[in-house]
Order: structure tokens, then sequence, then C-alpha cells
């Protein structure tokens, strides 16, 4: 087993050495200080750029690691957001009521991606066939939320709602300590961090290793003794499981869920993030999660309506132009220029 | 059956569509062996090795490894079993590193390892040439040298019998004679190696036992000289059947 | 007991479904079978078919012509989009399948933004035959002959005319073809060409059958994707014609006893467990059962 500092210095990911590290350390200590700079109103906005992180990551360990598309990672967001509804909605009053929920709603996606994987993978299907049912269960998902409207739709005595959704989701509660504005802030960051980290450490380790070789080469990587179904199937299940936090957070943060959470727009929304950071870096995905989400909601707020379709544009544009992605391109070239001013450095000293 | 043998094939059939590929071939190999698969083009040489490591399922027949019958099993449980195959095109990890290459197989995917398969995988790594540490993309080293990566590649997962799959193919004279070399070792060192091949002078240079296919069956068997002395082996090699 | 009343029921229903399934399907399949793209704008594509067929129709042109001209305009449009965009995605099957999402994206938004929320709807033809209890409309009976045509028409353009054969090479080996003389970009740009001009016709028919808005192709690709996942790409029309009818098989009685959404989630359940047992699809599998006839040994 390598050692914690290996897995995180390894070369899977953008950025090693001290350099890097000092300059994470910078940008944590910025985040950490936020309370100094930002309102309670900016940080809780903050926190929704963050806590779409954990669903972005996912996609890119599937996609970019692996090799395996999902165009559905959000109905596993919107499973586990409804779940958490369902249950905590009906514990109101119980302590434990959000944690059970939250488990719940782990729990659920778990089981739908377990499912669902199995009859994907072990099926041996070609490799456009996984994104096309993805997407179709996400919108038959959408579909079905979107049609239970009525008061015999609901669980106990939670209501679903239909295409109004789920509102008072109750929040995490300890005694009076709610948690909302900074403290939610902290939890998001927090929760987006550790996921970050673990990410990278399971990319740089043995097992990242044997993704990459998936991704590479399938048949080459199972006469080298690995089961690729199994593989690939945990991957989607702990993509799952990040999708399924990012919904966590988001009914946490909003205390509600619509099914436009799991619909065709919101779909498209992951996709756009990895594809535009870079799929094949888990650093560029944070990077473009959280600037494409900043970048969406200064167009909204600004009232501009035009916002997805310049997203949608912006998504088109990178796939022709800058196909590894925007971030992992500007990162290579800074790569080469430092790279060609060492080399003419040690040159002029030669 | 003899006692020693490590894989038995009993009249494996296959066919693709309207194609019959292979029509009840039936094998008998000895661990220890060093056995070529000769034939013409088309015989069904790369698709019994397809058959034998799992990647096509067949229609008929029965595989036993080492006493087990692996007929059902999974591709990647016959290599942990310890079967491995390089392929007749080169699949190595184009994009990784010589580095990365070598650090993605299991070094002990069996818990039976022994001294013999890390002593056997260090010298094949030693006699090729080949460096732990080197940052080189693979599809940039020279030809000889990736189809040498792919045999210490698989060679690291400690097999008992090694398949390849014209590991010659588009060597100069130099290289297949090393390669020739190199396997002569492995297999005294106990590794039971299949080998299919066209090159008849690389055949001449490692082989025991030849065994020739044709249209999908067991032709002849026999010790090289003996099968390149029958006239009925000629004959289907100039498409006279 | 109105017994012949409701086998015809039975077979009008499923009928209609299996066209409905082809309608939506067929462009999407001819494109996938000639260049393993699954071509996500396809929604968006009979969007603008009906958005094409309403505004001729409101101008006073009859259904079959507003829908010729829907035809004609989204395959120039997809012809302009398989020049600038998608011919750079030939081979990269998953790029191909995030741009073209990227596209469907643009189109849909920026048509509420163009052209606002709703266009002008288009009446169903009216009529229908009364049999008994029971009614069939000729809109539902036109579409079904209009699937059977267009079926008739793409087999007898893939085997029987030059382009057929020369769309047929390409798609089972380019660089063959290629090297025997055909021009491989012109037909690739001809076969997305015709995939979005059908998926703009099925657009143009469906339209009477719902509000015509920017996000109207949502509806149709489920049902679409699932049919081309099960058909498969090994014989386009084979591919079409079976999955239709098979996941029509799938749909009618489940749709009939227990509505219209539960008959979608049975579309994805058979979809799932057809792709478990025949993961080429079923085109594959009627490949395999022509090759067996027509062996040489």
């Amino acid at each position: 087993m390598a050692s914690p500092f290996s897995l995180l210095n390894g070369s899977e990911d953008l950025g090693r050495g001290p350099i890097f590290w000092a300059g994470a350390a910078i940008v944590i200590a910025l985040f950490l200080a936020v309370p100094l700079y930002l309102s309670d109103f900016a940080a809780y906005n903050v926190s929704y750029y963050l806590l779409n992180i954990p669903m972005a990551l996912g996609l890119c360990l599937l996609w970019g690691y692996c090799g395996v598309l999902s165009f559905g990672q959000v109905a596993y967001f919107g499973i586990a957001g409804y779940a958490y509804g369902v249950i905590a909605g009906n514990l109101v009053g119980q302590s434990w009521g959000p944690a059970l929920g939250s488990l719940g709603g782990l729990i659920a996606a778990a089981i739908v991606a377990a499912i669902f994987g199995y009859f994907v993978f072990f099926a041996r299907v070609q490799m456009w066939i996984l994104p096309i049912l993805t997407l179709v269960l996400t919108l038959l998902l959408e579909t079905f939320l979107g049609q239970t409207a009525g008061y015999q739709w609901r669980v106990g005595v939670v209501q679903l709602g239909g295409y109004n959704g789920m509102t008072g989701i109750p929040a995490f509660q300890i005694g009076a300590f709610v948690l909302s504005g900074y403290a939610f802030f902290y939890f998001a960051f927090c929760i987006a961090l550790v996921c970050y980290v673990a990410c990278r450490m399971l990319v740089n380790s043995r097992h990242g290793k044997v993704m990459l070789a998936i991704r590479e080469d399938a048949l080459r990587t199972e006469m080298l003794g690995y089961d690729i179904r199994v593989r690939q199937w945990l991957v989607f299940i702990l993509a799952a499981l990040l999708s399924a936090l990012s919904g966590l957070l988001y009914v946490q943060w909003g205390n509600y869920i619509t099914p436009s959470q799991v619909g065709l727009l919101s779909a498209a929304l992951p996709v756009i993030w990895v594809a535009v950071g870079g799929r094949e870096k888990l650093l560029a995905v944070v990077i473009s999660t959280y600037a494409l989400n900043w970048l969406n909601y200064r167009l909204a707020s600004s009232g501009n309506q035009y916002a997805l379709v310049i997203i949608g544009a912006l998504l088109v544009i990178v796939m022709v132009f800058f196909p590894r992605g925007l971030v992992v391109t500007l990162a290579d070239l800074a790569g080469r220029r430092s790279t060609l001013s060492k080399t003419s450095t040690a040159r002029a000293h030669g | 059956m003899t006692e020693a043998s490590i894989l038995l094939i009993d009249g494996l059939k296959k066919r693709f569509g309207g194609v019959v590929a292979i029509d009840d071939v039936t094998l008998d190999v000895a661990a220890g062996d060093l056995r070529c698969i000769i034939g013409p083009n088309g015989a069904g040489k790369s698709t019994f090795f397809a058959l034998l490591c799992g990647i096509h399922r067949l229609d008929d027949g029965r595989i036993v490894f080492k006493g087990k019958d692996i007929t059902r099993m999974l591709p990647s449980r016959r290599v942990r079993e310890g079967l491995g195959l390089t392929f007749q095109t080169n699949r190595v990890f184009g994009n990784l590193s010589v580095r990365q290459n070598l650090e993605i197989p299991l070094a002990s995917i069996r818990s039976d390892t022994g001294a013999e398969g890390e002593d056997r995988y260090r010298m094949a790594l030693e006699r090729f040439g080949l460096d732990r540490d080197d940052e080189t993309p693979a599809a940039k080293i020279p030809h000889h040298k990736r189809q040498w990566l792919e045999i210490a590649m698989v060679m690291a997962g400690n097999p008992d019998i090694m398949l390849l799959d014209e590991p010659t193919a588009g060597m100069a004279p130099e290289e297949t004679g090393n390669t020739a070399a190199v396997l002569r070792d492995l297999n005294r060192a106990g590794l039971t190696i299949l080998v299919v091949e066209h090159d008849m002078a690389f055949v001449r240079q490692i082989a025991r036992r030849v065994t020739v296919l044709h249209q999908g069956r067991v032709f002849a068997e026999g010790t090289i000289d003996e099968v390149t002395a029958r006239q009925d082996v000629r004959d289907i090699y100039l498409g006279r059947r | 007991m109105d017994v012949i009343g409701v086998v015809a029921s039975v077979a009008y229903q499923f009928c209609t479904n299996a066209a409905f399934l082809l309608l939506c399907a067929l462009g999407l399949i001819i494109i996938l079978g000639m260049m393993n793209i699954i071509n996500l704008a396809h929604g968006e594509l009979m969007m603008m078919g009906a958005y094409a067929a309403s505004a001729s129709y409101s101008r006073g042109a009859p259904f079959w012509l507003a829908s010729i001209i829907a035809f004609v305009v989204v395959g120039m449009f997809g012809a302009a989009l398989e020049m600038t965009i998608v011919r750079r995605f030939y081979g990269r099957e998953l790029g191909a399948l995030v741009v073209t999402w990227g596209v469907s994206l643009v189109l849909s938004q920026g048509f509420l933004l163009l052209f606002g929320p709703f266009m002008p709807p288009i009446q169903i033809p009216e009529g229908n035959i009364a049999l008994g209890q029971y009614s069939f409309s000729y809109y539902w009976l036109a579409m079904f002959v209009v699937a059977a045509l267009l079926v008739v028409a793409l087999w007898w353009l893939y085997n029987h005319t030059d382009i057929g054969l020369q769309a047929r090479a390409t798609m089972q080996n380019p660089a063959m073809a290629r090297a025997l003389g055909v021009d491989t970009r012109r037909i690739y740009m001809m076969t997305f060409t015709l995939g979005a001009g059908l998926a703009g016709l099925s657009g143009a028919l469906l339209a009477p059958t719902t509000s015509i808005m920017p996000f109207m192709g949502q509806q149709f690709v489920a049902s679409a994707f699932i049919t081309v996942v099960v058909g498969g790409a090994t014989n386009v029309v084979a591919g079409a014609v079976g999955s239709s009818l098979l996941l029509s098989l799938v749909k009618t009685p489940v749709g009939f006893f227990l509505g219209a959404f539960l008959g979608s989630v049975a579309l994805l359940l058979a979809a799932l467990i057809i792709i478990r047992l025949l993961p080429d699809g079923i085109s594959a599998a009627i490949q395999r059962r022509l090759d067996l006839r027509n062996r040489i040994r």
C-alpha cells in the first residue's frame, strides 16, 4: 500500500510538488476566511457552486478515468434528495431524522445504480448504449415525479408534489443549531474538499491505474486478470453515491427539490462542467464546476435569458476546439512553458 | 491424456455466422511443453487462442486447465488461474508510459506465486532490455520493444502457460533470435509455451513439437522435421488442398 | 361479444404504437447505422420539423405539403450541421454524443428565445372509421401507412440503388469502400442529411398529436433511443422494423392496462433485458440468421 503522501502527490491529477501545495493551502485559507469578506447571503450562493462538486467528481471518475459516459448522474442526485425529503419529513421532531434520511438517500441511489449497472455492464454492450439508457432513466424519473401532483401521491405525511416538487424539507438540526448560512457553507466546503481528496487518492492508487487501463484498452486489461465489468460497475455505484451526496447537500441548501432537478437541462450540466474543465483531470473538473456555476448565477441573476444557450454553445465550442477541456489545455501549456524555461535556463547556465 | 497434461482441449467447435472457424480441435499440452501452432492463413489459429482465453464462447467442446474445467470461465478468471496471452496485433497501453504499463499487471495475481514466477519475470525484463522506470510512452518505443513489453506485462502475472500469437511479427532476424532465446530459457525455467507463428525460421529455433491447423482442424502433429517433410502439409500451404 | 371489434382495436393499438416508435427512431437509426453516432439533437430536429410544418400550415399549406417542407428544411439544416460540426467526430462516438447534446441545448433554448413558448398547433386531420363501439382515426391509419411506405422506400434505396450499395459498403468497411472509389465523405453527408430530414418529417407528422413548443422533442427521444438501442446498428432497416414491432408488443398491453407512463417504463425494462440477452441489438440476431441462410459451406 502506498503512503498517503504519494497517493496525494501522484501524477494522475493536475498539480504536484511544493509550489502546487502552497497554492492549494492559500486557496483553502481563502475559503475558510470567507466570513471576513463575504456576507451570509453571498456565502450561501457560493455553497451552491461547491455542493455540485461531488457530482462532477463522480462523473469525472466514471467518464474521464474509466471511459464510461453517463448522461443520467442527476437521477441519483434527485433520488437521494427525494428520499431524504420523504424520510426526514416523516421524522420531523426526531433528532436522528436527518441522519437517517441522508443514509436512506445514499442507499437508495446505490441500489438503483447497482441494479441498473448490472444490466448494462454485465451485458458488455457497446459504448454508446450507456449514455443513452442513463439519459432515458433520468427522463423517465422526471416524468414520473412530474405527475405526482395529487394528494394521493404521498409517502407517510410527505407529499411528492408533482411539478412543484417537495418543499419544506427539514434541515440538519442539533438542538437549536441549524445548518444554514455560514455553517452550511463550511459544511459544504468540507464535504467537497474531502470528496476531492478521496478521489485524488483513488486515482493515484493501484485501483486508479486499473481504471485508466480499462479506459485505454478494456480487453487487454481483462487479459491481465482484472474483472473489468465488476470494476466498472463499482465505479458507477461510486459515481452515483457522489451524485447522491450533492443531492443531499442541495436539499439542505434549499430545503426543496423539484422534478426539474432530474430533467433534461439539469442532466446536461454535469456533462458540461466535466467536458469544459477536462474530463481526464479531477482538479480541472473542480475548477470548471465552480466557475460555470458562478457564471450561470451571474447570467441568471442579471436577467440574461441566454444563459443556457451560452452554456450549450460553450460545450460545443470546447468539444470542437479544446477536446481535452479548457483547464487541462491551459495546464498543459503552462507545463510546457515551464519545461521550456527550465531547459533554456539550464542551457544558459550550462 | 498424460498425467503431466497442463491443458486438455477436447472437441472445440466455433462458427461465426455462416463460417466454421474451428471444427473439432482436440489437443493435449503437457506441462513444460514448447509447442508451435502453424498452418496457412485462415486456418483458425487466432480464433483457437481466443477460445482458449474465453474471448469467444465456444459452440461445443471442453477445455481443462491444470485439472480444472475452464470451459465456462470468464477470461479474467482464466488469467488468474495462470493463463497468459499476447495478441496478434500488439496491445499495450500506448498512451501510458512503459513504467505504467509494467505497473498495471498484478505482480502476484495468484496466491501460489512462487519465487520461480518472480525470477522468470525478472529474466524477461532483463533479457528484453526493459526498464521498470522508463517514462517513455509505450506508443513511442520501437516496435520490437513493444512486442517484448507485451510479453513482459503478461509475465508479470506469473502465468503457468503463455499463449503467444505471432510474437515476432515485424521483427528483424536479430530480434527474432533474441525472442527465441528468451522463450527457450523461460521454457527451461518451467513455463509452458504455445506459440502461433508464421515464421518457419523462428519455429525451428524454438519448437519441439508442432501442430498444424487447417480449416479449423488439427491436420498434423509431430516434430518440425516430421511435419515439414510431409507432402500433404506442403500442399495445404500451397493451397492445393 | 364484439370479437372482431376487440381484435381490430388491439391490432390498431399495436400498429399505431409501432408506427409511432418507427417514426421517432428512423432518422436516428440511419445515422447510427452509418456513422456509429447517436445524434442527440434528434429531438430538436423533430421539433424543427414540427415548427416548419406549423409555420407552413398556418400559412395555408395542406398538411402533406407542410410535412414535405419540414423534411426539406430540416434536411438542409442537417447538412449544415454535418459539415460544420458532426464530421469532426467520426470515430469519436462519445465525443459525438456530447457535442450533439450541446447542439440540442442550443437549439431548444435558441428556439425558445426566437419563437417564444408556443407555435400555432396543427389540428389532427379529422375523420375516423367506426367499428361497433371502437373508432379508428384516419390520422393514425395514415401514419401507419406512411411508416410502412418509408420502410419500403428505405429498403429499396439501400438494396436496389447504386447509392444504397455504396452506403452499405461504407457501413461495413469504410476504408475498403474508399479504396474502391466510393466517396465516403459524400455518403456520410448524405446519410446525415437523410437522417435529419426524416427526423424533421417525423416531427411534422407527429405534430398534430401534441403542442408545438421548444421542448417537444423530449417526449419523442426516450422512445426513439430505446427503439434504437434494441434495434442495434447492424442492419438499419431490419433493426428499425424489428425493434418497433417488438417494443410495440411490450408497450401495447402495458399501456392499455396500466397507462402511458408505465408503458414507457415497460419499454425501458424491456430494453435492459433485451440488451442483456442480445448485446448488439436484434438487428445483429437478424443479420446472423440471414448470414446462416446465405452461408458458403
